[in-house]
């Protein structure tokens, strides 16, 4: 027995470099199974990075929601917009439900949303300014440092408004006088006269008041941001997702409204544009080796440098303008008066001059400027449509940025700005306690009182109802000794921002859903399963999904990706096998002589067929071995090396700046089975072919 | 020297016909043959190209099987014997030798001897070594066991044929034209070679040619004419008919 089959993978083994047609089939099993290794290794690691970045980031191993949302849960947004999803009404009556599961780590609240911001106008910024010192006088009266505050400030002013028609003057020239404002026009040069600064101080607010409605506006300045948020119970979020880091400020404190943002988002959107160019440069340089004199993306950024410059130009008082035309003058050697043209050399960079121009204007420049248009602890003013439709906005303090560690340049992570729960609830237009409070206080004040709305024919038009609903309402609304109690809404809004919440308060209320973190991720669709259960159990219509369907259409990415390679793959191979089974046929009447030889002396057909699949399976062993073998050493170098995410939409999928693939057993493992497969299968028609080879064969003479 | 007429034949033929369909045109190979061959024989089938030499070999050694009659190898009818049996039958009781040697190139010489014991699996690992160079020993090629077939000529291969047909120890042995692609000397050292195998072994031979110089070894030459025997006669009887035929053309 031992004796046949080593007869038979001699035979095969001798017989594998004897043909060239061995060395096609070899060829191809050889290059599909290269394929099968690298592909099926490079997709199952950007399979595994990108999980990770996915469970990582927002989506935990587990997403809970309602199961009476109308869409289905999408984290990063669906190519229709935030799904609709119904609420989870009690977040604090679904969590120990989840955590009661062996399997389950934590449980986070939460709820994804947008909302519209403006990123601020810097004339209307500077003039605010300025109204804040004047209030200071109105308030404590005149002292020389605030006089010195208010002179900088006002010269800052001027300053700007000499710009505006600098650039006006500018646009004149190249549209026709037609196409200009003349009202515009006639307020820039009212606030260009000297009679309006020397009646400045007369009438301060008066003054303020014009510039802010006559003059701010012209400079379209304030960019329109959409700012994705994920309202989260924030100290759950950052001890369950371990990757988030803060970078800039600090963690909202714990209990207190305040949001996050994102480190990517504060730096694409935030950042003065003159300084993320020049970033953006030094990053194309350093990480991606391009030139600005060749890559065409760099040469606009320099060009956009040059000409947009008036971001810089006013944010500079006079002080501060003077400073940086002497700084500059020094570091081009030149004796340019105008700021506007100094800066435009400066921002003339080559590949030569790049690197010292970066250093010199984070070193002479930046300290003069407001790099960010908001600072660590501003608060800011978010506006959102409610899902009923009506604009709501609230204030929050934005404590400091944050970032997911690999994630660091992906624009997918990175614009995901966090806030706390109480203000998501706001926003998202579900009664908070404090807003119930404060509604039910407007109700008391106003006389209103709640009608349910089956009782309101009866209560309006009923016979038992006494009073009117108006009638009681109007005096409580112009009563002038009670302070209006709608009024109080705004003091207690900023009451609000100081206030600390309990746990309790927190949790109890709505959520879009809830992110669950596994102890042991293997045990994914086991736990998927029972909690579903569980929630059935306690009379709670769940959805449970996990991360990949969570994330949307981003999950479905990958997986889209295999079915491609595993369709080519597929494709490859149903070639080959027609290749090798005409190869074979080939090969099989050649050896036909030998055939009917073996035959005549006593082979069975059996021994015949055997012979053909074995000299089949180790051909493709052989090559296939070879294949697998330069696909790995190709993946130990990948390995090594790492693949560099080129752009930054690969930074997601790679969970990093580089990818790190790994091989598999299983990546083997299936290469190994394939490859069995086809050629198993492509040679099973020769091989039946040769068994039919008659003994009379061998008969055969040469000639 | 031999003692065969009292045994049982190992080949009997009776009223055996064999036709051939080419296309539309049915070709008579043979007509009606009876043959007795008994252990131990020497037999030489002799007879001009298509006279059915082949074909009467093809039947003995059941590759082939008649279209009528009785062909009996070892006593058993091959016609009520199935593919498998048939196959049998040739590993365990017939040597064959090719006109063109047909070793399996891509084996050793050693290999392709022990091939037949390997279909056969009735030996182990050192009893098959021993067979083997046994018989590589008598045909005279233990130092080329390694070697493979095409770093041989042309009768060290024919005789790599004879020990592989023999490691079985059959009881009977074809050779369809042994000698033909072979030079004289060659050829009929391989006659010789045969010979003494029969002689030392008892092994039955029958061999087909035209050659009258290796007819002349033979015990018995079986004469074939139009798919029909003539004659069976001794070897210088054959000799002188094959010359009076000639001189008659």
């Amino acid at each position: 027995m031992g004796g046949h089959l080593r007869l038979l993978m001699q035979v095969a083994f001798r017989n594998l470099f004897t043909s060239k047609i061995n060395l096609l089939i070899g060829g191809i099993i050889f290059f599909g199974t290269l394929l099968v290794v690298v592909g099926g290794a490079l997709l199952d690691s950007m399979d595994d990075a990108m999980s990770r970045s996915i469970i990582g980031s927002v989506a935990g191993h587990l997403q809970v929601y309602s199961d009476e949302s109308k869409d289905n849960l999408s984290l990063y947004g669906d190519w229709s917009g935030e799904p609709d999803l119904t609420v989870l009404d009690d977040f604090s009556r679904l969590k120990p439900v989840l955590e009661k599961h062996p399997n389950v780590k934590t449980v986070v609240p939460m709820g994804t949303s947008g909302a519209m911001i403006t990123s601020g106008n810097t004339v209307d910024l500077t003039l605010a300014r300025l109204r804040d010192l004047y209030k200071q006088r109105a308030q404590k009266g005149e002292s020389p440092a605030l006089r010195e505050g208010i002179d900088s400030v006002k010269a800052h002013v001027q300053q700007m408004v000499a710009l505006m028609e600098q650039q006006k003057d500018k646009s004149r020239e190249l549209l026709s006088d037609a196409a200009v404002d003349p009202q515009e026009t006639e307020a820039l040069a009212r606030a260009r006269s000297d009679a309006f600064w020397n009646g400045f101080e007369q009438d301060p607010f008066g003054s303020l008041e014009f510039l802010e409605n006559r003059i701010a506006p012209q400079l379209p300045d304030g960019d329109l941001l959409d700012l994705r948020y994920v309202g989260t119970d924030l100290d759950a979020f950052q001890k369950s997702f371990d990757r988030m880091e803060i970078v800039d400020g600090q963690r909202v404190p714990q209990g207190k409204r305040g949001m996050l943002m994102s480190k990517f988002f504060y730096e694409n959107f935030l950042k003065l544009k003159s300084a993320l160019r020049l970033d953006n440069i030094k990053q194309e340089r350093d990480v991606n080796h391009k030139l600005i004199a060749e890559d065409p993306q760099l040469q606009r950024w320099v060009k956009e440098n040059q000409t947009q410059t008036r971001e810089i130009l006013f944010q500079l008082d006079p002080i501060k303008a003077r400073i940086a035309t002497e700084r500059l003058q020094k570091a081009l050697g030149s004796q340019e008066a105008s700021l506007e043209k100094l800066l435009s050399a400066f921002f003339t960079t080559t590949d030569e001059n790049f690197d010292e121009r970066y250093q010199r204007f984070y070193q002479d420049l930046a300290p003069l400027l407001e790099l960010y248009r908001l600072r660590m602890g501003d608060p800011i003013t978010i506006t959102a449509f409610t899902r009923s439709g009506y604009v709501q906005s609230v204030n929050m303090r934005v404590y400091g940025t944050y970032q997911f560690k690999g994630l660091e340049k992906s624009a997918m992570a990175g614009l995901i700005n966090l806030m706390d729960l109480m203000s998501f609830r706001d926003l998202y237009g579900y009664l908070t306690a404090d807003r119930k409070a404060e509604i039910a206080d407007l109700q008391k004040g106003s006389g209103l009182r709640e009608v349910s709305r089956a009782d309101a024919e009866e209560s309006l038009f009923g016979e038992g109802s006494g009073n009117t609903l108006v009638a009681d309402a109007t005096p409580g609304l112009i009563e002038d000794s009670k302070p209006f109690e709608g009024g109080m809404g705004a003091l207690r809004r900023e009451d609000l921002a100081a206030r600390v919440y309990s746990q309790d308060e927190i949790e109890k209320g709505v959520a879009l859903s809830a992110a669950v973190i596994l102890k042991d991720p293997e045990k994914l669709q086991q736990t998927l399963q029972e909690l579903k259960q569980a929630g059935t159990d306690a009379g709670m219509k769940l959805r449970v999904v996990s991360w990949q369907t969570a994330a949307g259409f981003m999950g479905q990415f990958v997986l889209l990706a295999k079915m491609v390679l595993y369709f080519a793959v597929f494709i490859i191979f149903v070639v080959a096998i027609v290749i090798i089974n005409n190869a074979m046929m080939m090969a099989t009447l050649q050896r036909v002589r030998e055939v009917g030889t073996m035959r005549a002396i006593g082979a069975q057909r059996s021994f015949v067929l055997s012979m053909v699949l074995v000299e089949t399976v180790v051909l493709g062993l052989v090559f296939g071995a070879g294949g697998a073998l330069l696909g790995s050493g190709i993946m130990a170098v990948l390995n090594s090396a790492g693949i560099p995410a080129g752009n930054e939409a690969l930074y997601f999928f790679f969970s990093g700046p580089r990818l790190h693939p790994t091989l598999s057993a299983g990546n083997l493992l299936a290469a190994f089975v394939i490859v069995l497969v086809v050629s198993a299968i492509s040679t099973l028609y020769p091989a039946f072919l040769a068994t039919r080879v008659s003994p009379l064969q061998a008969m055969q003479t040469d000639e | 020297m031999n003692s065969g007429v009292a045994q049982s034949p190992i080949v009997s033929i009776s009223q055996v016909t064999k036709d051939y369909t080419l296309g539309k045109v049915v070709v008579p190979a043979l007509r009606g043959v009876d043959l007795q061959v008994h252990p131990g024989e020497f037999i030489s089938i002799a007879g001009p190209s298509g006279s059915g030499k082949t074909t009467l070999l093809n039947l003995i050694g059941c590759v082939d099987t008649a279209t009528a009659g009785v062909v009996r190898v070892a006593g058993q009818d091959t016609k009520q014997l199935s593919e498998r049996q048939l196959t049998n039958l040739r590993l365990h009781t017939i040597g064959f030798i090719f006109q063109s040697f047909n070793l399996v190139s891509v084996l050793s010489v050693f290999q392709n001897v022990e091939f037949p014991l390997l279909l056969q699996r009735k030996l182990d690992k050192v009893q098959r070594r021993e067979r083997v160079m046994q018989l590589l020993e008598q045909v005279g090629l233990a130092h080329h066991a390694k070697h493979r077939p095409n770093e041989l000529s042309g009768g060290q291969r024919q005789r790599v044929a004879v020990a592989r047909a023999l490691v079985t120890r059959p009881q009977l042995v074809l050779a369809d034209e042994p000698t033909a692609n072979l030079d004289s000397v060659t050829g009929q050292n391989i006659i010789d070679l045969m010979k003494e195998l029969n002689q030392k072994e008892g092994t039955t031979f029958i061999f087909s040619t035209h050659d009258a110089k290796v007819m002349n070894h033979a015990n018995a030459v079986v004469r074939l004419a139009d798919g029909k025997i003539l004659d069976r006669l001794t070897p210088a009887e054959a000799t002188r008919a094959m010359a009076a035929g000639a001189e008659a053309h």
